[in-house]
């Protein structure tokens, strides 16, 4: 499924231009610094940080897509970094275990 | 680092803090990596210097190791990495900054001690391994990253940049 894909099937509120990519990994964390050591490349990161330092450490894994739980909303330079990056960001209104189970309905393993 | 096209991977991750210490006699500056479960804050002298906590924050350390021939690279001496945003002219990390195509960004490994009193730093092996490591996870996406060590920095302490380390997490209860 892709980033696109995944975005209409969940009511994602989109906040950035993003690069479409097939995502392969799920992975939840409000740890930024814990991404780089766990997240896998092309994954969906779920999380209710907004730093920027979020951005510098999903670019580092690779990571396709973020999204903000919790109907949270990062500032204008985090945007702009995510834009550099071409990572997905999202936002959703409900907590991570609500997105984790609508992942799980589609298939996420 | 020999004739293997190294495949790294992440070994060794821990969770901890990184503290930062002052001397409050000459403005010197240092940090390390503590796993304790409260990150220390007690005052103490050592030589000409007297050290005082002036923060922390958790953060995960990690070595590598390389699948394909199980060399192992111990990054011990990296307390944490930084996107930089430098726009300093006379600053080497900066002009690299400036060089970079769209899809790359430039990354800085901070070592422990950033004022570099023995010029001692981020191993240049580490650096090297850093590299491949995140590039390699990158490249089939099209994008790229360039890490160097802070001694590059004119002064790390005043360097722009997103450092990812996370604050506060543990205040949450």
């Amino acid at each position: 499924m892709t980033v696109s894909e995944l975005v209409k099937k969940t009511g994602l509120t989109v906040i950035n231009e993003y690069k479409d990519r097939e995502i392969e990994s799920v992975y939840i964390s409000d740890m930024v610094s814990d991404l780089i050591a766990s997240a896998k490349p092309n994954s969906v990161v779920i999380t209710l940080q907004t730093h920027k330092s979020l951005i510098a450490a999903a670019n580092l894994a690779g990571a396709a897509m973020i999204v903000i739980v919790n109907g949270r909303k990062p500032s204008e330079d985090v945007v702009a970094l995510a834009n550099r990056t071409g990572i997905g960001l999202f936002s959703f209104d409900l907590d991570s275990w609500a997105f984790a189970k609508k992942l799980v309905h589609l298939g996420f393993e | 680092m020999g004739s293997c096209n190294h495949q790294w991977s992440i070994r060794n991750a821990r969770h901890g803090y990184c503290v930062e210490e002052g001397c409050f006699e000459c403005g010197a500056r240092l940090s390390f990596f503590s796993a304790e479960p409260r990150p220390p804050k007690e005052e103490y002298q050592e030589g000409r210097h007297f050290w005082a906590y002036r923060g922390s924050f958790q953060t995960v350390k990690f070595d590598l190791q390389c699948r394909t021939c199980g060399r192992i690279v111990d990054l011990n001496d990296v307390n944490g990495l930084m996107l930089s945003e430098c726009a300093d002219r006379d600053c080497q990390v900066g002009a690299l900054v400036r060089q970079q195509g769209p899809d790359s960004l430039v990354y800085v490994a901070v070592c422990p001690d950033t004022s570099h009193p023995t010029g001692k730093c981020v191993s240049s092996e580490g650096v090297e391994a850093l590299n491949q490591y995140f590039n390699a996870r990158l490249a089939p996406i099209g994008r790229k990253v360039t890490v160097v060590p802070c001694k590059l920095c004119n002064s790390i302490d005043k360097c722009r940049g997103t450092s990812i380390v996370d604050v506060g997490l543990t205040e949450i209860q």
